[in-house]
């Protein structure tokens, strides 16, 4: 800690003693701003606001335990071994000894953030609950354009690529994914781990532009830390699934860029593979090193399995797991008798990765497809042009937004606004809450009716059969019966409101009414018109009478009301705003 | 299968001139270069090598002369051996050894010096110098070779492209001549850009051959004595041992690469051991993104797009105002252009992430009006005036002092059209109106009963006027009062300021002050005026007594400019006076410093009210401030209401009631119920009643004065649009 002077016997005391500035960090860990950054960031140490600002408000301050922390990590002794290093080889290149230099930088010291992992996230929760940043990160650089100009290799595009591959193999496998989004940002997808939701963003599978206004420096350092992140997270999560990681790859299809079908296939197989092998060497366990090997290609063997066959990857999913919750189970049975062939323009990536996660078979066009396009046993043809060419009869042709919209409603709806060529229903975010909001849009209203009726044809009721549930067009009408009985109720419930207010006006007018009836009493008035003007009108008297408790608010809680009527006022005005366009354009047709 | 016997054929033939080549370099042995070559062996490739590339002196040239030709001969025949060897060159080899064969026997019928190309003898001089010249330089008998004719660029390009081995030739600028390589020349040259040794037979590996030792050697080379650092060990290798030995012990030298620890494994094995605390500060997890609404959707419902007279909206607005995302339809998926913003975004969220102070803050989700204290019901607070019940009309300006006499029948105001009048309370009628050339600043009634008189503050006078109202007897005794016989001695300070006058118009009293006179009171036993001039400064408050008629300055040093004054309601002499930040209480028997100073922390006080039980006081402001002094209590305010947004006129106590108003420019006035307990450890009650309207803004002035009723829970307010309002309970 910087030694400042100070009189003997005082000590430095509060906000002086525990907080300091950057700059004064700077100096005391005797680093530069820049590795001061790096530190921060892998060590995850933020700024502190404290209660009162020593040295004023324009600085940054940080907490001396924070500090101390950072002076003793052995990482910033490593940087400074590096930076020592990278001296050498500066010196071994200005004197043109090329050789010394290639040699010195073959030796590079190296450094590892697995401690500082364990560090910052004691528990294996801790690191999902921290994952969204991490894996929107990932999923972002692992579509960037390798660059030289921003330093950012190939390799590290393609380790981005496979560890976001890792995890979406994962949480399909597991059937975690909750909720997928299209937005115009990107996919968000949800999924829930272990009680943890967590959200991330993929952007589009366009190629991406670099802007100039970004540091990547600092992009990189954080990468850095969330790869080793992921791939920490991805082996804990392969473990409980009983297979080895790093995966090992068909190379067959990890060249036709089918990544995820891969692992997906190499995740069946050898946690399969891990069974199978449990089970024989139960008697036989002492050949350890033997199994290791031989499970392997028993892995291997399983990629050679003739990829045409699509009950492959179908029956092995259908390997029962002991810990499944509902909503899982709801998750994994939502496409299970479906088979999906996803056209040549649709977002393959993102499709292969939801359609599994649901429970559905995938097959698309391309190499190393599963099945091909003229499979009799296709019922869903996921297809994104005005028009598809040839059609079979046996199938439908949706957009990909059905897919979308099912799994967030968790019931099949009906295709046929989704065909192909039209335009599809409005795609809406399944984070919001819209009774919370204060405003539901009318297809979510449309989609909650068809979960209702699906939900009652589960439990067998009578007059709902089960041919009433297949035939989308009885859906439809019974989305619109029961809309006729809400709009009734609705109008009962609105008149109902209308006579308590009713009611509670007469009540008030009875409370005021006492003195004007006195008045009415008193003889005589001199300048009867002013009486009119005397009586106020009642909602006048209910706001003054609202309003009258608020004078005896301490300030502090008035500045409180305040914000949250102003809070409150913001958020009415924007859904009656919604609400205003929704009627316009209701006049417009 | 056909070929390859061709090619043995070939190289039966070849063999056959090798002979022939081989006896006529016998018949040429008399020359000694050809000698040496012959020497040498397979040397005579090496020639080729210097007739071509180097350009030797012209001596040597014509030494190896004859030699060239000879060595076109073993050319022929390396050839031979060539073409029988590669499969692969099979026809190109053939015809060229039928081309060589043509050229031998061309060589044969005359091989006459003469034919010769005349050999260039200028010597290893720049060549350049010969660049303009016609000719190239001289041959041996000192003739002039002359330049050959420059071939057309284009039709020599065309021949290099149809001669298959034109990729051989090469141009010797220094004969002026085209060579072409042999391929024994080119694979030559081949072999020297390898690094190997020229020729192929050579060997530079040869088991060594020591020439100094043969089996019957008697004596040695070199008689010396064997050196001794041929028997011992060396002292330096044996040091440098120990180094290298001591490094390996100590482990800093490795010699197989250390094991590649794998990367990844099970870092969180068991959690169930990581979950003692951490000595660390708590960690403070990071808020997550918000997560995208409705709007955000590629394809939103349309009422989320905003219009366009909105997006031009948008425009206007300052770019923090803005909008961050501005949703947007795109009717397919395919159509998604990619998002411009998406790095942006993240590197935010980066520098967010470690660069903004993160404080765990409590978010409260309740519902705002539970904040709002709970009052006790307004029902059970009754009475209180709520209603207009009267309005009294008459008056032409502004009314801007109401008073109400203390039997509570009459009621008299004062008004900016200078008219003062006397209205009945009960009726409304206007009993009596005295009209004054200037505007009525204040009016106060006498708080005796039997004193019916009243007095009006008009500019720079203070008038007090007879009302004629009570008996008879009452009317003797104020006629007598109000009767200025000798008027006793004034102080010389006093009489500079103040002078009594008997006022004409109305049989009253005047009182002439220096400045004008904002405000008027009566001590409770009548006898006593204190009367305020808010410009007089230091002597801007004077205390008149009215039965002696005689007026006293303050016998304390004033601070601040006076605003108004109040006499305590049961202490004699104590005597609280406003200025405008501060308000001051004084004994003014004792004539010592301010017993009290109460600090209003307001911008500027507009008026006071008193309790009637003398502890209690309030203070309007003109920021809409009310404040509620316990001045047992402390000198600071119990209660600061915010109940006007505008000046506050005036305020009000009830004499009986727990009650107390304001009135304000806002035209509004408050109610509240104001309950001073007789026990000490209880404070005061204070609830808001009623907030009373009715009044109408004139000339952006609104309620100018507010009086309650002296018995009744009434209240009386003076409006600026000219009207007094009766509010009743």
């Amino acid at each position: 800690m910087p030694k400042h002077y100070r009189p003997a016997g005082k000590k430095k005391e509060g906000n002086a003693a525990r907080y300091m500035t950057r700059s004064q960090a700077l100096k005391s860990l005797q680093v530069n701003l820049n590795l001061f950054r790096r530190l921060c960031i892998v060590k995850g140490i933020f700024p502190r606001e404290p209660k009162k600002k020593v040295k004023g408000n324009h600085h940054t301050y940080y907490h001396v335990k924070d500090i101390s922390f950072l002076q003793h990590e052995p990482l910033l002794e490593k940087f400074r071994e590096i930076k020592t290093y990278q001296k050498k080889v500066q010196k071994a290149k200005a004197k043109k000894n090329e050789e010394l230099a290639r040699l010195l930088l073959t030796r590079q010291p190296t450094y590892k953030l697995d401690r500082l992992i364990r560090e910052r996230y004691p528990t294996f929760i801790d690191a999902l609950r921290d994952l969204d940043d991490c894996l929107t990160m990932v999923h972002l650089f692992a579509v960037l354009p390798a660059s030289d100009r921003e330093n950012l290799e190939v390799k590290r595009v393609h380790n981005c690529r496979r560890l976001s591959h890792e995890w979406q193999a994962y949480i399909s496998r597991t059937h975690a994914l909750r909720k997928v989004f299209v937005s115009v940002k990107g996919i968000y997808y949800q999924a829930e781990l272990e009680g943890q939701k967590i959200t991330w963003l993929t952007p589009h599978a366009i190629q991406q532009v670099f802007t100039n206004d970004v540091d990547f420096g600092v992009l990189l350092t954080f990468l850095e830390f969330y790869e080793t992140l992921l791939a920490f997270t991805n082996f804990k999560l392969y473990h409980s699934l009983n297979v080895k990681y790093p995966p090992i790859l068909d190379s067959r299809l990890e060249a036709l860029a089918a990544d995820l079908y891969a692992l997906s296939r190499y995740i069946d197989a050898s946690s399969r593979g891990m069974t199978v092998e449990a089970k024989v060497d139960a008697s036989s366990s002492s050949q350890s090193n033997d199994r290791a090997e031989s499970e392997l290609r028993l892995a291997q063997l399983q990629h050679q399995l003739p990829s045409s066959e699509p009950g492959a990857l179908m029956h092995l999913v259908a390997d029962k797991e002991v810990e499944e919750d509902e909503e899982t189970r709801a998750c994994k049975s939502l496409f299970k008798d479906l088979k999906f062939f996803l056209s040549r323009e649709v977002p393959r990536e993102s499709l292969l990765f939801v359609l599994p996660a649901f429970g559905g078979t995938v097959s698309w066009e391309g190499e190393g497809a599963p099945f091909k396009e003229d499979d009799e046993s296709i019922t869903h043809h996921i297809i994104d042009k005005p028009s598809a060419g040839h059609m079979y009869l046996s199938r439908e042709y949706v957009q990909p937004q059905w897919i979308y919209d099912c799994v967030n409603a968790r019931v099949i709806l009906p295709t046929e606004k989704y065909l192909v060529g039209r335009i599809p229903p409005p795609h809406l975010s399944p984070f919001v809450d819209n009774e919370a909001e204060g405003y539901v849009p009318d297809y979510a209203e449309t989609i909650k009716r068809l979960q209702a009726a699906a939900r009652n044809d589960v439990l067998p009721l009578p007059g709902v059969g089960k041919e009433d549930l297949e035939d989308p067009q009885n859906l439809l009408y019974a989305g619109v019966m029961s809309r006729a009985e809400e709009a009734e109720a609705a109008k009962t419930k609105k008149k109902m409101a209308e006579l308590e207010k009713q009611y509670h006006e007469e009540l008030k007018k009875e409370v005021t009414g006492s003195a004007v009836d006195d008045v009415a009493a008193a003889p005589v008035v001199e300048g009867g018109d002013g009486e009119e003007s005397s009586v106020p009108d009642a909602a006048q008297i209910a706001q003054d009478t609202a309003d009258m408790p608020t004078l005896m608010m301490s300030r502090k809680k008035r500045k409180l009301y305040d914000a949250m009527k102003i809070g409150q006022k913001k958020k009415s005005e924007s859904v009656e705003r919604i609400k205003q366009r929704k009627k316009n354009l209701k006049a417009d047709q | 299968m056909t070929k390859k016997k061709s090619e043995g054929a070939n190289e039966d033939q070849t063999i056959e001139t090798k002979k022939k080549s081989v006896s006529a370099v016998k018949s040429q042995k008399e020359k000694p270069v050809v000698a040496k070559q012959s020497l040498s062996g397979s040397l005579n490739s090496d020639d080729f090598d210097s007739d071509v590339f180097d350009s030797e002196d012209d001596a040597s040239q014509r030494e190896t002369e004859g030699g060239g030709k000879d060595s076109s001969e073993d050319e022929l025949e390396l050839h031979g051996h060539e073409g029988s060897d590669d499969d692969d060159e099979g026809e190109q080899v053939d015809s060229e050894n039928e081309g060589s064969e043509e050229r031998e026997v061309a060589e044969e019928s005359d091989s006459s010096e003469d034919e010769v190309a005349p050999r260039n003898t200028v010597g290893d001089v720049p060549l350049e110098w010969y660049k303009d010249e016609k000719h190239i330089g001289y041959d041996i008998t000192g003739k002039k070779i002359t330049k050959k004719e420059k071939q057309d660029k284009l039709d020599s390009f065309l021949a290099n492209m149809d001669d298959s081995k034109n990729w051989r030739k090469i141009y010797d600028e220094y004969n002026d001549e085209e060579v072409e390589l042999t391929k024994e020349e080119s694979k030559l040259i081949r072999r020297m850009l390898k690094g190997e040794a020229p020729h192929a037979d050579f060997d530079p590996y040869a088991p060594y051959v020591d020439w100094f030792k043969w089996d019957d050697a008697i004596h040695p080379l070199s008689s010396a004595p064997e050196p001794k650092r041929r028997f011992i060990p060396s002292k330096w290798e044996a040091k440098k041992v120990v180094k290298y030995v001591r490094a390996i012990r100590k482990g800093l030298i490795k010699f197989d690469k250390p094991e590649e620890e794998p990367n990844v494994y099970l870092l969180w094995g068991d959690d169930s051991a990581s979950d003692q605390k951490s000595k660390h500060l708590t960690y403070i997890p990071p808020p997550k993104l918000k997560l995208p609404g409705h709007e955000e959707s590629y394809n939103p419902s349309l009422e989320y797009i905003p219009t366009e007279e909105e997006k031009a909206a948008y425009e206007l607005m300052y770019e923090e105002d803005r909008p961050k995302f501005i949703p947007k339809r795109f009717t397919s998926l395919r159509s998604i252009p990619a998002y411009e913003n998406a790095l942006k975004e993240s590197f935010d969220r980066c520098l967010d992430l470690y660069l903004c102070p993160r404080v765990r803050k409590k978010r409260i989700n309740i519902d705002p009006e539970s904040l709002k204290p709970k009052l006790p019901s307004r029902k059970d607070l009754r009475p209180y005036p709520n209603s207009c019940y009267l309005e009294y009309k008459g008056h032409t300006g502004a009314v801007t002092s109401v008073s109400p006499d203390c039997s509570g029948q009459w009621i008299a105001s004062g008004s900016a059209d200078g008219s003062v009048r006397i209205w009945e309370v009960e009726t409304g009628r206007c009993l009596k109106v005295w009209q004054f050339k200037e505007p009525v600043k204040c009016v106060a009634w006498n708080p005796l009963p039997d004193f019916p008189i009243l007095a009006v503050a008009i500019g720079q006078d203070l008038v007090i006027l007879n009302t004629e109202l009570g008996t008879d007897e009452e009317q003797q005794k104020i006629e007598e009062l109000l009767r200025l016989g000798t008027l006793p001695e004034q102080d010389e300070a006093v009489a500079a300021i103040v002078s009594w006058l008997p006022d004409e118009t109305y049989g009253g009293i005047k009182i002439k002050h220096f400045k004008n006179i904002s405000y008027v009171d009566w001590h409770p036993r009548g006898d006593y005026l204190s009367a305020v001039m808010s410009a007089g400064e230091t002597r801007g408050v004077v205390i008149h007594q009215l039965s002696m008629h005689k007026t006293q300055r303050l016998p304390i040093k004033m601070r601040g400019l006076p605003v108004c004054t109040l006499f305590h309601p049961t202490h004699r002499g104590m005597f609280i006076i406003a200025t405008k930040k501060n308000v001051r209480v004084f004994n003014l028997q004792k004539r010592e410093l301010a017993i009290k100073k109460l600090e209003t922390g307001l911008r500027e006080i507009s008026s006071m009210a008193i309790h009637p039980g003398g502890d209690n006081l309030i203070v309007g402001s003109k920021e809409g401030k009310m404040c509620w002094f316990d001045m047992d209590l402390s000198s600071k305010p119990y209660k600061t209401l915010k109940n006007h947004p505008k000046d506050i006129t005036n305020v009000a106590f009830h004499r009986s009631y727990p009650l107390f108003a304001s009135c304000s420019e806002d035209s509004t006035a408050y109610v509240f119920h104001g309950k001073v307990y007789s026990d000490l450890n209880e404070n005061p009650l204070i609830v808001p009643l009623e907030i009373l309207r009715g009044h109408s803004t004139s000339s952006d002035r609104g309620v100018l004065d507010c009086k309650f009723h002296p018995r009744q829970p009434w209240l009386f307010t003076a409006g600026a649009d000219s009207v007094i309002k009766l509010y009743c309970h």
